[in-house]
C-alpha cells in the first residue's frame, strides 16, 4: 500500500507540474507571450508601413489595443526570483535597475496610449503614430535584453 | 665582453640564456610601422570619411563627440575607451596622417608602443589607405574635447603592453578571411565593410584563449565579450540566419526589425543605427556579402 500511495502522490505531483507548464504560468514565460502578442502587432503595422501589406485602419488599431493590453500587465512579471531559467533574455539589470526600468516600459506605454488616441486613418499618421512606439521597444530592448543563442 | 671569471658556470648558462631569451622577446614584439613615404598622395574626401565613421561605428565606443570614456569590461581587464576628438593635448589634435595611419592599421600609437586589440586594428588593417586617410580629415572636423580619459585596468600579464607584439605575429593579418572571385563587386564591397571597417567579425567571431579571432569560424557566432549572452551566428548556418533573405538582412540594417518583427537589442541597437546611415548599397553589398558566407554551426562553448 506504501509504494502504491507514493506511487499516487508521485503522479498527483506529476500532474500539477505538467498542468503547471502546459498554462506557461511561470512569470517568465507569461512574459516571453506578451512579448510574441507585441511582435504580432508589429508585424502588421510594419508590413503596412513598408507597402507589404496595404493599409488597414481597424487592423491597425487592433495592433494597438494589443500592445495597450501588454503595456498594462508587463512590468508585474518581474517578481524577485524570476531573474532566470524559461530561456529567459530577461536582463540582471531589470532588477538592479529596476527605477530605470519601469520608466523605460512606462515611456513606452506612453507612446502606445498617445498612438490609440491618435486614431490613424491613414499610412502618414499611422508611421507618424507608431513610429516612437518602435523607438521604445529598441530602447529597451538595447538595455534590459541579453540574447542567449 | 668577458663575463667575471668568479660566476660560477650554472650561472653563466642561466644569465646567457635569458639574456637570450630578453633579445628574442624584445625583437619579435618590437612595433611594425609604415614609414611616411610609404603613404600615397591623397585629397581626402571627408563624406567618404563620414560614410566610413558610420560604417565603423566609431561614436558609439567613442561618444557622439569622440571624446571617450567608455568602460569596456572584458576577461582581460577593463579597458577605458580613450578621447580620440582633435583635442591636442587629450585627444589626438596633435597626430600626423602617418601616426593615425599606424594606429589604425598597426595598433601603434605615434611614441611607438603597442594598442590593446580591444582597439580592433585587427579589422581596419584591411582598410585602404585613402580611406583612413578619408576617416581621418573627417574626424579632424569634430569640436575638441580637452577632459582627459584615465588608463586601461588590465591584470598582470596582459598589463605587459610589449607582449602585444606576441599577439600581433599570431594574429594581425592584413590578408580578407573570404575569398571572393573576381569581378564580384558586390561581394567585395560587402567584404571590405563587414572584414574591415565594420568590424563585424570582433563580436561575431569566436576567439581563442590569446583573444585572437579563429579565421575558421567566422562570424559564427560568439559568447558576449563582456561575459553576457551570445552574439549571435550570423552565417546562412542552420544555427545562423538560414531564413533571412538578402532583402531580410537589408530591412534589419535599416530599421532594426527582424524577419518576425522583433527589434535589434544589446549593443546591436546602436550598431544598426549607424549603418543605418550608409548609402542603400552598402547595405546591400553587405546582405550579398553575408549570405554568401560558409554556412558554420555554432562553436561550441
Amino acid at each position: 500500500m506504501a509504494s502504491f500511495r507514493k506511487l499516487t502522490i508521485t503522479g498527483t505531483l506529476l500532474f500539477v507540474t505538467a498542468g503547471l507548464a502546459v498554462a506557461g504560468d511561470s512569470p517568465q514565460e507569461q512574459r516571453h507571450e506578451l512579448m510574441e502578442d507585441t511582435g504580432g502587432g508589429a508585424k502588421t503595422i510594419g508590413k503596412m508601413l513598408e507597402g507589404e501589406n496595404p493599409f488597414d485602419a481597424a487592423a491597425a488599431m487592433e495592433a494597438l489595443q494589443t500592445w495597450a493590453k501588454v503595456a498594462g500587465q508587463f512590468g508585474d512579471l518581474f517578481p524577485e526570483g524570476s531573474e532566470t531559467g524559461f530561456d529567459t533574455e530577461a536582463k540582471p539589470n531589470i532588477w538592479s535597475d529596476r527605477e530605470g526600468f519601469d520608466a523605460a516600459l512606462n515611456a513606452w506605454a506612453e507612446a502606445v496610449d498617445a498612438a490609440i488616441a491618435a486614431s490613424p486613418q491613414d499610412l502618414e499618421a499611422l508611421g507618424a503614430a507608431a513610429g516612437p512606439v518602435f523607438k521604445k521597444c529598441k530602447a529597451c530592448h538595447e538595455e534590459y535584453r541579453v540574447k542567449d543563442e | 665582453m668577458r663575463l667575471p671569471s668568479t660566476w660560477p658556470r650554472p650561472a653563466i648558462v642561466v644569465a646567457s640564456v635569458a639574456a637570450a631569451l630578453l633579445l628574442a622577446f624584445g625583437w619579435l614584439t618590437r612595433p611594425h610601422t609604415l614609414s611616411a613615404r610609404d603613404i600615397p598622395p591623397h585629397v581626402p574626401d571627408p563624406l567618404n570619411g563620414e560614410r566610413l565613421f558610420h560604417a565603423g561605428g566609431c561614436a558609439s565606443c567613442h561618444g557622439a563627440g569622440l571624446e571617450g570614456g567608455l568602460d569596456l569590461p572584458t576577461a582581460f581587464g577593463t579597458f577605458r575607451v580613450p578621447n580620440i576628438s582633435p583635442d591636442r593635448g587629450a585627444g589626438i589634435g596633435g597626430w600626423s596622417d602617418l601616426d593615425f595611419i599606424n594606429a589604425m592599421q598597426s595598433g601603434v600609437s605615434p611614441d611607438g608602443t603597442h594598442y590593446y586589440p580591444a582597439f580592433p586594428y585587427g579589422s581596419y588593417t584591411r582598410m585602404t589607405l585613402p580611406d583612413v586617410l578619408d576617416l581621418k580629415s573627417y574626424m579632424d572636423s569634430f569640436e575638441p574635447v580637452s577632459a582627459l580619459v584615465p588608463g586601461h585596468d588590465i591584470a598582470f600579464p596582459w598589463s605587459i603592453r610589449r607582449g602585444i607584439g606576441l599577439w600581433k605575429l599570431l594574429y594581425l593579418d592584413a590578408s580578407f578571411v573570404v575569398p571572393v572571385a573576381a569581378g564580384q563587386d558586390a561581394l567585395e564591397q560587402g567584404r571590405y565593410l563587414v572584414e574591415s571597417v565594420g568590424h563585424c567579425g570582433e563580436c561575431h567571431t569566436p576567439r581563442s584563449q590569446l583573444g585572437g579571432l579563429l579565421r575558421n569560424q567566422w562570424l559564427a557566432g560568439a559568447p558576449g565579450l563582456d561575459g553576457e549572452g551570445r552574439v549571435p551566428n550570423i552565417t546562412p548556418h542552420a544555427d545562423g540566419l538560414p531564413g533571412w533573405s538578402e532583402r531580410d538582412i537589408v530591412r534589419y540594417l535599416k530599421s532594426g526589425f527582424t524577419p518576425d518583427y522583433d527589434t535589434v537589442g544589446g549593443s546591436m541597437a546602436q550598431v544598426q543605427e549607424n549603418l543605418a546611415r550608409l548609402p542603400d548599397g552598402d547595405r546591400a553589398a553587405i546582405a550579398a556579402y553575408l549570405k554568401s558566407l560558409p554556412p558554420l554551426p555554432d562553436p561550441p562553448d
